[in-house]
């Protein structure tokens, strides 16, 4: 009887402690960033590492007066929001009428699916060529089309699965009630998707945030986005490392946000087209 | 009744709401790809404009030219060791986190989740400094414990180990929660047929619980390998391909021939063939899986 007892707590402290490694091993480096940035200039540097000083913001002002930051901040959320507002706008009823009748069938679906296969430098390449001689080369508004190129068919996949968790005695009664197709969807199905919409929103929105590639080649001193410019800084020598860590942590708070505040809505949009109800 | 055909359904309106999102993707990603596919059957370096048309020699040449078949290989290496390495240690973090009993589950799983939503650029920006040879935190801690300075991604010989490792850091937690979330929907009644007639941990776990994961995990692999194949911002911001070529995956050597050679007939064609090999791959891995589940 010891012995089993013994042997199950054994077990959990194994657990416990393998667990707390994993997570110091995420941990420790987002917290040696968070610290470098706050640390002057020449002491982040210092190998080895003063543990205690005086934090200041200097790296922060840096980024902000000498690389205008704000700027390349502004452009990664004006591109992320509105591709995924579009997104939502476009994708929302293409998705809710493939989950309701089918409408494409099984090409609609490979066709999601196969869009997701493509790697971005197969769709980089003609975008590139195309917009130098249209001319939305350095310009937001191109970088917008191209994002929606990734996010369309992932919202759409994100919502079918959320669509068809909703009972379709719900547009039934809604239409009985006077509305048609249209308007039951609008007034009756959208509300109660939300949830869903919100999931897909804010995981479209990470998509692109982080996107690297299409901004890297598409985009010049005026449209640069975050990733872009974060990069940016390490290419010349000398780079400032409390600078960088200041930039890593200025890209990654949007994404910590979200994060603790929308955990539910971004794990079930991770989760939607993985796991059938 | 006369039957309804495809024409009239056309014009039914429930249909018609897909019409934007089809128009949005033919636009934006068919043409792309057919003005690419046109391209690559020309030879087009950039300053000079539209070249003269080769019909498949930029492919043909691809598949003789040593740096990219080198590319592919390293483009296998990385995404075989990746996806492996993730499944296996997401799948064991996800059946820990799963345990009964453990009461701080959501705190340890709070934390482990974090690095899923960083951009691949601030994680890879992250790791260079931390592995810098001579500035880094990590060699100095290592030397604290008395073991030698490692090169990193400076060192050929360890420069696709760090990626690798560095890679896992990042997208381990992704193959966990999808695992995690198949966990905890699973149906508790197989397990306690299995308790009751007395099947060991062990027995339980290959024969209940792996079978009932297998749609989960082979989502959440095929994600994974996709992704894996198509890396390319941790390879830009931790070593650019280097030492040398050593760490030169196929999208990094595609977007080198396009945006340094400016070769944009070549680039395209290798572009198709990378993305060739990412349909096949699929295929394989869809059939090897399926065959599993009869």
């Amino acid at each position: 009887m010891i012995n089993y007892r013994f042997k199950k707590k054994l077990r959990l402290f194994i657990i416990h402690a393998i667990l707390i490694i994993a997570c110091l091993i995420v941990v420790l480096p987002l917290l040696w960033i968070l610290r470098t940035s706050l640390a002057h200039r020449v002491l982040a540097y210092q190998i080895p590492p003063r543990w205690f000083f005086k934090p200041t913001l200097d790296n922060y002002a840096v980024i902000f007066k000498e690389e205008p930051f704000g700027l390349f901040f502004a452009n990664s959320l004006i591109v992320a929001i509105a591709s995924t507002l579009l997104c939502l706008v476009i994708g929302a009823p293409a998705a809710f009428s493939y989950s309701r009748f089918r409408t494409g069938g099984n090409t609609l679906m490979l066709g999601m699916l196969a869009t997701q296969m493509l790697p971005a430098i197969t769709l980089v390449i003609p975008f590139f060529l195309i917009y130098k001689t249209i001319g939305l080369y350095n310009t937001r508004i191109g970088l917008l089309i191209t994002y929606i190129t990734f996010n369309i068919p992932f919202i759409v996949w994100i919502m079918i699965s959320f669509f068809q968790t909703i009972p379709r005695e719900l547009d039934d009664s809604a239409m009985v009630d006077g509305c048609n197709r249209f308007t039951a969807f609008l007034r009756v199905i959208l509300p109660i998707s939300l949830p869903g919409m919100l999931s897909a929103g804010v995981f479209s929105f990470v998509l692109s945030w982080n996107e690297f590639l299409f901004a890297l080649i598409l985009t010049g001193k005026k449209s640069k986005t975050l990733p872009v410019a974060v990069s940016g800084l390490i290419t010349q020598q000398g780079t400032q490392i409390g600078a960088v860590c200041a930039a890593i942590v200025l890209i990654i708070l949007p994404m910590v946000i979200l994060y603790f505040g929308l955990r539910t809505f971004l794990i079930r949009g991770l989760v939607a087209g993985a796991v059938k109800e | 009744m006369k039957k309804k055909g495809v024409f009239h359904k056309i014009f039914q309106f429930k249909n018609s709401m897909v019409y934007p999102a089809i128009f949005i993707i033919v636009l934006v990603i068919m043409a792309p790809l057919l003005y690419s596919f046109y391209v690559s059957l020309h030879k087009y370096i950039l300053q000079f404009g539209m070249g003269k048309w080769v019909y498949l020699k930029n492919y043909i040449n691809a598949f003789r030219s040593e740096m990219f078949l080198l590319s592919m290989m390293n483009t296998f290496v990385l995404t075989f060791s990746v996806v492996t390495l993730e499944f296996l240690i997401a799948l064991g973090l996800a059946l820990m986190l799963n345990h009964e009993g453990l009461k701080a589950k959501h705190i340890y799983t709070i934390i482990l989740m974090i690095p899923v939503m960083m951009p691949p650029i601030a994680v890879g920006l992250i790791w260079r400094l931390l592995l810098q040879p001579d500035l880094g935190i990590v060699n100095y801690v290592l030397n604290v414990f008395g073991i030698k300075s490692l090169g990193w991604y400076g060192d050929p010989k360890l420069a696709m180990m760090t990626v690798i490792l560095v890679d896992v850091w990042h997208e381990t937690s992704l193959i966990m929660i999808i695992i995690l979330a198949g966990l905890t929907s699973l149906d508790k009644t197989p397990y306690e047929a299995a308790r009751v007639d007395g099947a060991s941990r062990l027995q339980t776990f290959i024969y209940i619980t792996l079978p009932m994961l297998l749609p989960v995990i082979t989502i959440a692999v095929l994600i994974r390998m996709i992704a894996a194949i198509k890396t390319y911002d941790l390879i830009y911001i931790l070593t650019r391909g280097g030492p040398g070529f050593k760490t030169e995956t196929m999208s990094y050597f595609v977007y080198k021939m396009a945006f340094r050679k400016m070769s944009m007939g070549d680039a395209s064609a290798q572009s198709f063939i990378l993305l060739l090999i990412i349909l096949v791959f699929s295929l394989i891995l869809l059939k090897v899986i399926a065959g599993k589940e009869t």
